[in-house]
This record gives structure tokens, C-alpha cells and sequence, in this order.
């Protein structure tokens, strides 16, 4: 069983991913208790963002030691530009509208997103090409990591480091906190909510746009369909973690893949379970072990931090 | 590039001498207009436009045709001959009991080649890819079909290893390499599920261990 | 402000909505030029003009297209318009339905060629069956379509109005195990399949020939099409010791899994089945792809005068998508239907019979021409009589056919 451990680094990097995402889906909920479905699309438009980056603008050839920082800025800012007006043209005129409006928005505005990127992105019809870093695996031990899960290993804990500084010691990160305690006291004590709304949805951008790049550099493709199915998943790590805990969702995130992972490889050595063991089954069994948590600990693994509103 | 070509081939403003907008400048390549040459010179560009309009009909003529032959309907007149896979069939007959019996390590099945059209093909190779089994024929390769012939092949297969030999196989080949004046192709024919059947019921009779009994069931 | 929100909201839905319609609209089928006058006959289409395999719907489509074009410009069925009406059906079983019950519901749609999914034809074969109106796929490689779910016991007909121009996988996933057992000489097989209709009958055909053959099966895997991560699996694969992968799906999965399993350092072939022969396979799985196997069905193009002739005029055709694995199927099976409405048209003194849904589907079983793949014709079941197949290796980033094989059974 010298496989565990390469599983579990399957795992951790899967996880990370999720964890990146579903750091979007967290923040946006503990502050403005709306549930962003338009975010798997967020990360997908950052992907497109980082591709055009690198083949549209950066010269033929260009080394990916510069064109990575590049392709990270612009997926970013193609991914905040739209999370930021998606805030503030389909949400922040429903703030005060009932639950579902925002909700029903965002599924729409997710649907609008993923067909404006196949109906004009050029060749996005089927799967494009991403570029790839160059260099063969590393070898630890038993463990082969990519060159493109590099990138991954390194920007999530780092990503997650900036997040926790920025939430916990800066002015805007405690404003934030403010916010999502409560908002009308918030207010009141001369926090601009409105703005801390916006670098809400702007920081969500962000780390899905690192998520989209790496996302890209694990894969090798990316496509205009990549959100919906990576959004779900974050969502529910998110939600596993505790939403509206930032730490919360890497966690959830990490389990989630982790999950999914030995689900995949070991499930159908248990006797009697082969039929439930495949890549198939690690969505139910992710399902499965979602419903457990929430069974025991409604409010997910790390609990909602930020407040006990009702 | 018909229509540029008969262009200039009408009778226009330039066939008359000193006509200033002639298009006498698109035809002589150095430039030289007319209207600006002295009269000595006006024959030139009257000669040299004969010379176009022939040429240009000749091309008109040529394109025409080009155009004409290039659309013709399908089937162009020199096909050349198909590949040899294409012409080729090979049908399973059936298994060979030979009145004087045949060793039961090496069963034997009739074939029937044909060819459909096209220049006469040669089989160079006849064969099989399973371990552990060699494959004879007669008439050994290599031989020549002739197109709309039918010529039957017994195939005789060798059992070498019967460790090896697939004991039940669906959809056993036959490789075959054919050559006719196209090209020399490789190519396989899977005679289908009675060949099938019968290759894997004779060479489980000839890895049992008593042969002797089998060899007539 | 709450009308604010209720304006916000249905302008994004109507936002998402016509994007969708427009997706929709936006690839129905020009219909070829309608010139002399008399009757016109449209031939429907079904095949996924979005999405991942577009590259392949797309190729069927415009296949057909040519043939409609080709018909109307020889005048072959005097008084006789063809024109074509191209459905979308994303190989979604339940966009196959729909798409079928509105092309019977056409009254002149006398013949539909597709689809490409063997899943996505289950779902359409009654809808048509039911209105007597012809079904053609260039592409469907499941057995149990034309000879039943029984088809290894008793072969039944479920459908007389269904025909396939494509070999069926009963020939094709032994094929491939004859292929990689002999002549590869491979021996230990990680088998991977993607559970749908077509996958998983061609990993299921596979896995009982290599086995017969005396080959072992060292793992077998499921995964789910929606995702891009088999990172897991591919783990598996390397520690099996597996010399050989057999993937039953399709070239959108297939690439990525190909590319993740020669990540982990094993350096072994992945064997897929006509579902990733197509160029895109090869883009997806990168430059590690070298060496991958795949069957198609049909002999390759060079061998072929006729697909020759055909590849010239597709490309005269000014078509913006490749013609793709079934190019060739889908133009034959498109012309099969011109072939059968032909015969009804000749034998009606010139002109089209009221019920002319039920006699070109009965006229279709004897059809038989020279087309583009060689000859068609269908045998009782409604499968092609021309069985051939190959095997095609990837090498210097394209597909190369390596080995050829007839079935004459």
C-alpha cells in the first residue's frame, strides 16, 4: 500500500483547489449572507483571463517564469472586474430584496456568464489549451508531484497566509469582520459596508483567480463549463468547513478532496463495495460525508466564527 | 481568372490609334502608351494585342476547359487502381477432415478469397498473430488472384506451445499482406464467429491430452 | 425597490435565457440552397453541436449537409429538393428526445442521420420508430441498438427504422484486444470506462476478448465524465503494474486521463476505442500522448479512392469545422436516405406517396451504392454490411493508421 501517501498528496492538492474557491463562496456569505452560485463562473472567467494573457498579448515563446506572473494579474483582474460588477449591477440592487432574488440572480447571472464565454471567447466552443511549465516531476519518497501541481502547493498556504493577515490585523480586514458581526451596528461605527462589500466579492475574485491558474496548470485545459462543477464542490467544502469561516473553507476544502480521493482508491477494497468504490462513486461519497458533518456539527467543522446572528 | 483573361481581348477604345484612355497600358508591360508614341510605333501595341487576344483565348480556352475537366462528374476517366484491401475478400468455409486424418495438433480450414475489381492481386503472406501457433497454406504464398476469380486457401495451423495458444478467442485473425500494382498492404481479416468457434474448438482438441479420441468428434 | 429587484432579476434571467436561445438558434442548419422547384424533402440531423464533442457533431453535420448539396446540384432525384435541419442535442439522452419528437413532428422530414452517442440514440430510436421515420447514425457502436439488449445470446431487432453506417463494438472492442494482445503483446490491461451507453459497452467487449485471449485484467476504474481530476486514478494505474490502459468513453475525458496517467511516471499506452480518434484527443493529452492506441471504424482515408474524392469536396465546401472521425459515415448515411428516397420517388411514377415516411424506411433495408466508406448496404439488423476497422498509433502529434482489418463473418 505504498500508494497512500501519493493518494493523499492527489488529495491535498485536489483539496487546495477547493479550498481556493470555496474561499469566495465563504467570505461573500459571512458577510453579505448571499450564497454567490456565480462564482464557479468567476474562476472560470479568471482562467480565460490568465489564457488570454498568454496568447493574445504576451509575445510567441515567452518564457512561463515571466509570463506566470502576468497570467496571474490578468486573470485576476479579469475575474475581479467581473465579481465586482456582478456586486454591483445584479446584487447590490437587491440587498434589501427577499433571499431568493439574489439567489435566482446569481443562478442566472452564472448561466449568462458561462454562454457569453462560449458564444464569444474564440475556440472556447470545446476545451482550450493551457500553457504548460516546462520540466519533469519531482520524486519524494513514493510521491511524484508536477511541475504544474508546484504552483498549487505553493500559492494556496501562501494565498491563505495573506488572507489571515489581511482579515485579522488591517484596518479593512477588521471592518470586514465588523460587517459580517453586524452590519447596521457596523455602520453606525463608521465602517463603510458598502465598500467592505465590494473587497469582499474583490478577494473571492482573487483567490479564484489563483485557483483558475492553477487549475489550468494541473489539467492542461480549461473550458467554459470548468466552473460549475468545481464551484459546486467548493460550495459544499465551503459549507463543510463552516461558511462564513475563511480558514474554514481550506479546511473543508482539504477533506473534501482528500475524501474524494480515497473514495476513488480504496473504497472498492472493502468487500462487498466494489460496485460503489469508482471515480464515479467520490462525488456520493463526498455527498455522504458532507450530510455526516452536518449531522453531528450543523455548523460545519470549524463552526461559523464570525457571528451567532439568528 | 477566365474573365481577366478575355478582359482586353474586346474590340474597345484602344484597337483605335490614339485613343488616350486606352487600355493599352495594362497590356504592354514596359508602360508604353500609346497616345505618347510616335506613329512608327502604333502597329506595335496593334501587333502585340493580336498576340494577347490569342493567348488570352488560348487561356479563356484552357481555363474553360481546366474548369470543365476539374468539374466533370465524378469518376475521373484514369482512376487509378484501388488498394488491394479494398478488393479483397476473404470468407470462412470451413474446417477440413481430410479422408486420411490430419494430425489433430494441426487443424485445418478452407478458405475463400476473392477479387472484386480492379488489376490482379498477389498474396504475398498469410499468417496469424496469436503465440504459440504457426500457420501454413496452401497454395503457399505467394500467389495471384485475378479480379472476379475465386481461388479457396486451406489454412493449417501448427500448434508450437500449447501453453500460449489462445483456448478461446472471438474474433480470430488472419493476417494477410497483399500487393497489386497500387501498393503492399497488411491487412487482417477476422472470418468471424463460426471460424471462431471452430478454430478455438480444434485447438482445444489438439492441446487436450487425448488427442486420439477428439480427432473425429 | 421592489420593483427594482423584480426588474433586476428578470432582466438577468432574460439575460441567461436568450443567450441560450441564441446558442440554440445560432446552429440550425442553413438549409442548402433550395433551387428547382417540386417537392422538398428535408433530412433531420441530431448530433452535439456544442460542447465537448462539437468538433465531432459539427463534422456530421456539415457531412450531411454536403450530401443535401451534392443531391440538389446532379438533380439525382428529379422533382426533388434536399435540405437539411440540424438539431443540437448536446449528447444529452433527454435533448435527443425532444430533438426527435420535433423532427417527426416536420412533416417533410423523411430520414434523420445521427446521433453520435450511442446513449442519445437510445432515447430517440422509439419516437422515430413510432412515426415509421428513418434513422441513419454514421456513428452509434453499441450492439444491443440493432440487435437487442440480448445481443450476445439471441440478436433481436428492436427497431426497423433504425440503421448505422458504424461497425458495431461487438466487432470493435475485440478487435482493439486482438490488436494490443498480439500484436502490442501486452499482456496486463488497467481497464477505465466512463459508465455511459457507449463506453461502457466498448470497455465491457474489450475486457471479455483480452481475457479469452489469455490476458489479466489488473484493475478496473469508473470515472465521472464532469470531471477534469483522475489524478486519483491514474495513481492507481502506475502502482497495478498495469502495461496497458483501455479507456471506454470519449476523447474530452480521455486526453486529460491519458496525460494524468503519463504524469505519474508510467510510461504505458492508453487504448481507446473510435470515441477519442479525433485530433483533439491529442491536443488534450500533450506531447507524453506518443504511442496512444485507438480503433476507428471504417479503412483509413488514403486507402480509400472514394474518401478521397470526398475530403476534396469538403474542403471545396469552404466548411469551417473538420470533418472529423465521421465525415465519411455521416455524408453515406445521409446519402443512403437520398438512395431510399429515390427508389420511393421511381416507383411512384416521379413523385412523392402520402406515406412516404414508411416506404423510404422500408425502401433503406435494400439500399446499396458506392460510398464514400466503401459499400453500403445493411444487413438484417440494420447494421452495415462493411465491416472494416483500424487501428491508428499516435505519432509526431497526429493520428497514423498502423493496422487494418475486415471483418467478413
Amino acid at each position: 500500500m505504498n500508494e497512500l501517501p501519493q493518494q493523499l498528496v492527489n488529495g491535498l492538492l485536489l483539496g487546495s483547489m477547493y479550498g481556493l474557491v470555496a474561499i469566495g463562496y465563504t467570505m461573500v456569505y459571512g458577510i453579505v449572507q448571499l450564497i454567490n452560485f456565480a462564482h464557479g463562473e468567476i474562476f472560470m472567467t479568471g482562467a480565460f483571463g490568465a489564457l488570454t494573457v498568454y496568447v493574445y498579448i504576451l509575445p510567441n515563446g515567452t518564457s512561463m517564469w515571466i509570463a506566470l506572473p502576468l497570467m496571474l494579474i490578468g486573470a485576476m483582474l479579469v475575474s475581479t472586474t467581473i465579481a465586482v460588477g456582478a456586486e454591483r449591477f445584479a446584487y447590490r440592487p437587491l440587498r434589501n430584496a427577499p433571499r431568493l432574488a439574489p439567489l435566482i440572480t446569481a443562478i442566472g447571472l452564472s448561466l449568462a456568464l458561462q454562454q457569453a464565454v462560449w458564444a464569444w471567447y474564440p475556440d472556447a466552443k470545446s476545451a482550450r489549451t493551457f500553457p504548460q511549465i516546462d520540466g519533469g516531476p519531482f520524486h519524494i519518497g513514493s510521491v511524484t508531484i508536477q511541475t504544474g501541481d508546484i504552483f498549487l502547493l505553493i500559492a494556496a498556504p501562501v494565498s491563505m497566509a495573506i488572507l489571515g493577515y489581511f482579515v485579522m490585523k488591517t484596518r479593512t480586514g477588521r471592518g470586514m469582520q465588523a460587517t459580517a458581526q453586524d452590519p447596521d451596528t457596523a455602520k453606525l461605527m463608521g465602517v463603510n459596508t458598502d465598500r467592505i462589500i465590494v473587497i469582499a466579492f474583490a478577494l473571492g475574485a482573487v483567490f479564484a483567480a489563483v485557483g483558475a491558474v492553477a487549475y489550468g496548470l494541473k489539467y492542461g485545459q480549461i473550458d467554459f463549463k470548468m466552473g460549475f462543477l468545481l464551484g459546486l464542490k467548493a460550495f459544499t467544502a465551503a459549507v463543510l468547513g463552516g461558511i462564513g469561516n475563511i480558514y474554514g473553507a481550506m479546511i473543508g476544502g482539504i477533506v473534501l478532496g482528500v475524501a474524494e480521493t480515497l473514495a476513488t482508491a480504496y473504497i472498492a477494497d472493502i468487500p462487498g463495495m466494489d460496485k460503489f468504490g469508482s471515480n464515479a462513486w467520490a462525488d456520493v461519497w463526498a455527498f455522504v460525508l458532507l450530510i455526516l458533518v452536518l449531522l453531528f456539527r450543523p455548523q460545519g467543522l470549524l463552526g461559523e466564527r464570525v457571528a451567532d446572528r439568528a | 481568372m477566365a474573365v481577366s483573361g478575355i478582359g482586353p481581348v474586346e474590340p474597345g477604345e484602344g484597337t483605335h490609334a490614339r485613343d488616350t484612355h486606352s487600355d493599352g497600358g495594362a497590356l504592354d508591360p514596359r508602360g508604353v502608351r500609346p497616345s505618347d508614341s510616335p506613329p512608327r510605333k502604333e502597329s506595335w501595341p496593334r501587333r502585340h494585342r493580336r498576340i494577347a487576344l490569342a493567348a488570352a483565348t488560348a487561356c479563356a480556352l484552357l481555363a474553360g476547359g481546366g474548369y470543365l475537366y476539374a468539374t466533370r462528374p465524378q469518376k475521373p476517366a484514369p482512376a487509378p487502381p484501388p488498394f488491394p484491401s479494398q478488393v479483397v475478400d476473404l470468407t470462412y468455409l470451413g474446417q477440413v477432415t481430410p479422408a486420411g486424418g490430419s494430425s489433430p495438433r494441426a487443424p485445418r480450414f478452407a478458405m475463400r478469397l476473392s477479387v472484386s475489381h480492379g488489376p490482379p492481386v498477389t498474396v504475398t503472406r498469410i499468417g496469424q498473430p496469436s503465440a504459440g501457433i504457426t500457420m501454413s497454406s496452401t497454395p503457399a504464398p505467394p500467389f495471384r488472384t485475378k479480379a472476379g476469380s475465386v481461388r479457396k486457401i486451406v489454412i493449417t495451423m501448427h500448434v508450437t506451445d500449447c501453453g500460449k495458444v489462445p483456448k478461446n478467442a472471438g474474433l480470430p485473425f488472419v493476417d494477410v499482406t497483399l500487393r497489386n500494382t497500387r501498393a503492399m498492404e497488411e491487412h487482417s481479416f477476422i472470418p468471424g464467429s463460426r471460424y471462431a468457434h471452430d478454430l478455438s474448438t480444434a485447438l482445444q482438441v489438439a492441446c487436450s491430452n487425448e488427442t486420439r479420441h477428439h480427432q473425429n468428434a | 425597490m421592489r420593483q427594482r429587484s423584480l426588474i433586476a432579476i428578470t432582466a438577468a434571467l432574460a439575460a441567461g435565457a436568450l443567450t441560450l436561445t441564441a446558442c440554440g438558434s445560432r446552429d440550425n442548419g442553413k438549409s442548402s440552397d433550395s433551387g428547382s422547384g417540386g417537392t422538398t424533402v428535408t433530412i433531420g440531423i441530431d448530433a452535439p453541436l456544442t460542447g465537448d464533442l462539437s468538433a465531432l457533431g459539427l463534422g456530421i453535420k456539415n457531412s450531411v449537409d454536403l450530401a443535401a448539396k451534392t443531391a440538389n446540384k446532379q438533380n439525382y432525384v428529379k422533382g426533388v429538393t434536399f435540405k437539411i435541419v440540424a438539431k443540437d442535442d448536446q449528447a444529452q439522452p433527454s435533448a435527443g428526445q425532444q430533438n426527435a419528437t420535433s423532427l417527426v413532428a416536420d412533416n417533410s422530414v423523411l430520414g434523420v442521420v445521427g446521433p453520435l452517442n450511442s446513449s442519445v440514440a437510445q432515447s430517440m430510436q422509439k419516437v422515430f420508430d413510432d412515426a415509421k421515420l428513418v434513422e441513419v447514425s454514421p456513428a452509434n457502436t453499441n450492439p444491443a441498438l440493432t440487435q437487442g439488449d440480448d445481443w450476445q445470446n439471441t440478436k433481436t431487432r428492436p427497431y426497423k427504422s433504425y440503421f448505422r453506417t458504424a461497425t458495431t463494438d461487438a466487432i470493435q472492442g475485440p478487435f482493439a484486444a486482438q490488436y494490443v494482445y498480439n500484436d502490442a503483446k501486452k499482456t496486463k490491461v488497467f481497464v477505465i470506462d466512463d459508465k455511459k451507453t457507449y463506453g461502457a459497452g466498448l470497455a465491457a467487449t474489450f475486457t471479455t476478448e483480452f481475457k479469452k485471449l489469455g490476458g489479466k485484467v489488473v484493475g478496473t476504474q469508473h470515472i465521472n465524465p464532469d470531471s477534469k481530476d483522475f489524478s486519483a486514478v491514474a495513481t492507481q494505474v502506475k502502482n497495478s503494474g498495469a502495461d496497458v490502459v483501455y479507456y471506454g468513453g470519449e476523447y474530452p475525458q480521455a486526453g486529460p486521463l491519458s496525460k494524468q496517467i503519463k504524469a505519474t511516471g508510467a510510461k504505458i499506452p492508453v487504448v481507446g476505442g473510435d470515441g477519442i480518434f479525433d485530433p483533439t484527443f491529442i491536443k488534450l493529452a500533450g506531447s507524453n500522448a506518443t504511442g496512444d492506441l485507438a480503433t476507428s471504424v471504417g479503412a483509413p482515408v488514403e486507402d480509400l479512392d472514394s474518401a478521397k474524392t470526398f475530403v476534396k469536396n469538403y474542403k471545396a465546401a469552404g466548411y469551417k469545422d473538420e470533418y472529423a472521425a465521421y465525415g465519411g459515415y455521416s455524408y453515406d448515411s445521409a446519402w443512403a436516405i437520398i438512395e431510399a428516397v429515390k427508389k420511393v420517388v421511381d416507383d411512384n411514377g416521379g413523385k412523392l406517396p402520402s406515406d412516404a415516411r414508411a416506404k423510404v424506411t422500408a425502401a433503406m433495408q435494400n439500399v446499396s451504392f458506392d460510398g464514400v466508406t466503401g459499400k453500403v448496404s445493411f444487413d438484417e439488423y440494420g447494421d452495415a454490411t462493411n465491416k472494416q476497422l483500424t487501428v491508428y498509433s499516435v505519432e509526431n502529434g497526429a493520428w497514423k493508421a498502423v493496422k487494418s482489418g475486415t471483418y467478413t463473418g
